[in-house]
């Protein structure tokens, strides 16, 4: 099924729905009673470690040194046993868990070093195991929240960081001869490792791990702080708790590489090692205590999504599964788009176009596949990663739903759409004819009568009284044929309606009109075109059936407010049979409202 | 008598020019958009700009626009609007900056050119002139309440003489009265339709053409 490294997990749900949710199928049956061991084994290497410093490490161990150090360095190791324990169990990849609570282990592995007259081989086993804790916590930190580092870059430094501690360790554990070390403090007697002493070389691997270390260490902290920048609103917001604490620890493994290599002979009663020391296990707390807080984080989401099969009711409204799994994830910036493959696009709940969802920095992108088909693609924080199998029978039927819905409320939009278009095509044409009266019939008709005119004049002076009679005539007809022609234009689309907008238009309807019409007309502004004209037919057409109802009068008012044009007209003529079909067209183009009662039309035109 | 003619058509432009000149009138330039037409006044200041309502660019009320910037510029320069619109909107517009010396014709009545020679004459005395069509549509109007039903024949005779821009001298003579009983007439009027404050002869053009509208 799955395949995380591109941040998107497609998952393929075979017919028949729901299958295997709830079980975590990565966690072996063994592997939770082995985790729940290590709880009193981290417990006891704890206490070991604190009895070591408190007495035989009292010199050759910081923890020896102070209460304070002490304290630390047991909250610190412990605090990422508990957090990788809580980790491991509760979530379903990677390896994250298990390596903190390894970490949490060896943290305490500098104390076994200097466990004077301690056994020789706990204490090699120390100074090898010591190198390790960089390279564990950096993978942990790299690997939050995916459970496996995201992108090829933080694979390959995870890989090079933990091959170099590997390298370091072994050349130690071979080559070096803790009796000749002159930087020697807190073993300088055991290395049962010890195959051939050879100082020179373990000097320079000691150095070329000073500078790998400092170079790994800031290329850690800037990776987290770069993640941190990277990521916007929840997504920031559940990695802060880790990348903070991240940076905190990275700049104090810098700090210590750097300091011994301008001290070779480290000394726990330096205060600068002090406190590269404290803040080392500070850090580390803070980030166990994020460690443990995302898991249990995780758990409230997964009950969350588990949950939501009560919270969908019979018939929910389009969008209810987006707004319920952003409540259960705590991410309101959750979408869920549903792809429609007629017209190969995505849409959100309301059926409206919305782009593919693209996969963030620190957020993931699930696609609920059924059968081969695409239903739903979610767009959520990383914060449970394989979303997909949270999902329930519940979720997986609501969003092939809202997917059916989508795809209706798509389709009705552009039903909508395209009868929008019908009649502003309609209303365009209208306009055309209108202006092409204008500029050739009724200006040739106008020349013409001037050219009459012309003849009229000259065969008056002539005193040719026929042709005088016949022009006289024929200027008449002119006339009344531009009279015309200029109603019929009128009649066709009124240019005012254009030019002066709906309240001049209707003050020359009312002009004409063949009964009173009263006019309450407020409209300020503009509003759009097509509902101006929409408007002013249905007025006309309303006027015209009042006259034909023998109403004695007709009030009209006009109102454009908060984007909605509205405009009633009220006669007090026979009550009307009509149910004026084609005014109910035009309006329902626009996605408006007519009402018609017996003696009252009401038309309500929004016009955002 | 001076007059520059603007319109975009060149027939209907030709056929007026003609009309014009016919007429014994001196027409001084031609223009066939608002540009030109401020840029022809400018240099031949005529008495009277006679201008088509519609020109490009976007041929809906440029003519109009060109009309009140003439007005505003050149107070001595009369214009005539002719339009092929019935439309009270437009006249009102024309009227309501400078409401002397401006005038408001339909298209065809210019082949009765007697009428627009008459016309230009009484912009040039600096009155109002406004189509018949356009008045006797605002009068004619159907109300519920009519309010010029209290008006006798006579006093409607001259309301729509008022109305259409004539001054009390020139409805006197149209009516064959004095100018006294016209003056007493046109008071009358205004104090039955409630315009009492009686505005001067230019106003005036404009009070009534509004209140027929409302």
């Amino acid at each position: 099924m799955a395949s995380t490294n591109t941040g998107i997990t497609v998952v393929d749900t075979p017919a028949g729905g729901c299958h295997n949710h709830g079980v975590p199928r990565v966690v072996a049956s063994w592997a939770r009673p082995a985790r729940l061991a290590v709880a009193p084994i981290g417990l006891a290497v704890a206490v070991n470690a604190f009895l070591i410093a408190a007495g035989p490490g009292m010199f050759t161990t910081y923890a020896g040194r102070s209460g304070l150090a002490a304290g630390l360095m047991v909250a610190a190791g412990l605090a990422l046993v508990l957090a990788g324990l809580l980790a491991s169990l509760t979530s379903r990849t990677g390896p994250a868990g298990d390596l903190a609570v390894l970490a949490g282990i060896i943290w305490f592995a500098p104390v076994w070093v200097g466990w004077e007259l301690g056994p020789p081989l706990v204490r090699s086993v120390g100074m090898i195991a010591a190198g390790f804790t960089f390279p564990l916590i950096l993978y942990v930190v790299l690997a939050f929240p995916g459970g496996r580092p995201p992108t090829t870059g933080t694979r390959a430094l995870a890989w090079a960081v933990c091959l170099e501690a590997v390298l370091v360790a072994l050349g130690l554990a071979l080559f070096r001869d803790p009796y000749l070390d002159p930087a020697c403090w807190a073993n300088c007697t055991d290395n049962v490792f010890l195959v051939r002493s050879l100082p020179a070389l373990v000097r320079a691997v000691s150095a070329t791990d000073r500078w790998f270390t400092v170079t790994a260490a800031t290329t850690l902290l800037a990776v987290s702080a770069w993640r941190l920048l990277a990521r916007r609103g929840r997504a920031r917001v559940l990695l802060a708790p880790i990348a903070l604490p991240a940076i905190v620890f990275a700049a104090a493994v810098g700090a210590h590489a750097i300091a011994l290599a301008l001290i070779p002979l480290e000394d726990p009663a330096n205060p600068a090692f002090q406190v590269i020391f404290e803040l080392q296990n500070a850090a580390v707390i803070l980030l166990a205590a994020g460690l443990a807080t995302d898991a249990v984080m995780t758990v409230v989401h997964r009950r969350g999504v588990a949950r939501i099969v009560a919270s969908l009711g019979e018939a929910p409204a389009p969008g209810s599964v987006e707004s319920a799994l952003a409540r259960a994830l705590g991410d309101p910036e959750l979408r869920v788009a549903y792809w429609l493959p007629d017209v190969q696009r995505y849409v959100d709940a309301q059926g409206r176009p919305v782009d593919e969802p693209a996969a963030a920095p620190g957020r993931l992108i699930t696609v609920l596949m059924q059968q081969d088909r695409r239903v739903a693609v979610v767009s959520h924080v990383a914060s449970l990663p394989e979303l997909e199998r949270e999902f329930g029978a519940a979720i997986r039927l609501g969003l092939e739903n809202e997917r059916l819905q989508a795809e209706i409320l798509f389709q009705l939009g552009e039903v909508r759409a395209s009868r929008a278009r019908i009649v502003q095509t309609g209303d365009a044409e209208r306009r055309r004819l209108e202006r092409n009266l204008h500029d050739s019939a009724q200006q040739r008709l106008l020349a013409l009568s001037y050219d009459i005119r012309l003849a009229h004049a000259s065969a008056a002076a002539e005193s040719d009284d026929q042709a005088r009679l016949l022009l006289e005539q024929a200027l008449a007809d002119v006339q009344a044929g531009l009279g015309e022609l200029r109603e019929l234009a009128h009649g066709i689309y009124p240019a005012i309606l254009t030019e002066a907008g709906l309240g001049p238009a209707l003050a020359t309807l009312a002009d004409s009109a063949a009964i009173p019409v009263e006019l309450d007309d407020t409209v300020q502004d503009r509003p759009p075109e097509a509902a101006e004209t929409a408007a002013y037919l249905t007025v006309a057409e309303a006027i015209e059936d009042a006259a034909g109802r023998d109403a004695g009068y007709a009030a009209v008012t006009a109102a454009y407010r908060d984007g909605c044009l509205t405009v009633t007209v009220e006669d007090d003529g026979r009550s009307r049979t009509s149910s004026m079909t084609a005014i109910a067209d035009r309006i329902g183009a626009l996605g408006g409202i007519l009402t018609v009662e017996p003696t009252r039309l009401g038309v309500e035109i929004p016009c955002g | 008598m001076r007059v520059v003619v603007a319109d975009d058509v060149m027939l209907t432009r030709e056929g007026i020019v003609r009309l014009l000149r016919d007429a014994g009138v001196d027409v001084v330039a031609q223009a066939d958009d608002a540009e030109a037409l401020l840029r022809e006044v400018r240099k031949e200041r005529p008495d009277v700009a006679v201008v088509d309502i519609k020109m490009p660019p976007t041929h809906t009320d440029e003519g109009l626009i060109a009309a009140r910037t003439i007005r505003a510029d050149h107070p001595e320069i009369g214009v005539l609007v002719l339009s092929q619109y019935v439309e009270p909107s437009y006249a009102l517009r024309l009227i309501e900056d400078h409401p002397e010396r401006v005038g408001y014709l339909l298209k065809d009545r210019v082949f009765d050119i007697a009428t627009v020679v008459d016309a230009l004459r009484r912009i040039v005395d600096g009155e109002t002139v406004i189509d018949p069509t356009i008045v006797a549509r605002l009068l004619g109007r159907r109300r519920r309440t009519d309010p010029l039903a209290g008006l006798t024949e006579r006093e409607r005779e001259v309301l729509a003489l008022v109305a259409e821009g004539f001054s009390n001298r020139a409805i006197a003579a149209r009516l064959f009265v004095t100018e006294r009983t016209v003056e007493a007439h046109v008071t009358q009027i205004l104090l039955k339709l409630g315009l009492a404050g009686s505005p001067d002869q230019h106003r005036r053009v404009l009070a009534v053409l509004t209140f027929l509208r409302a």
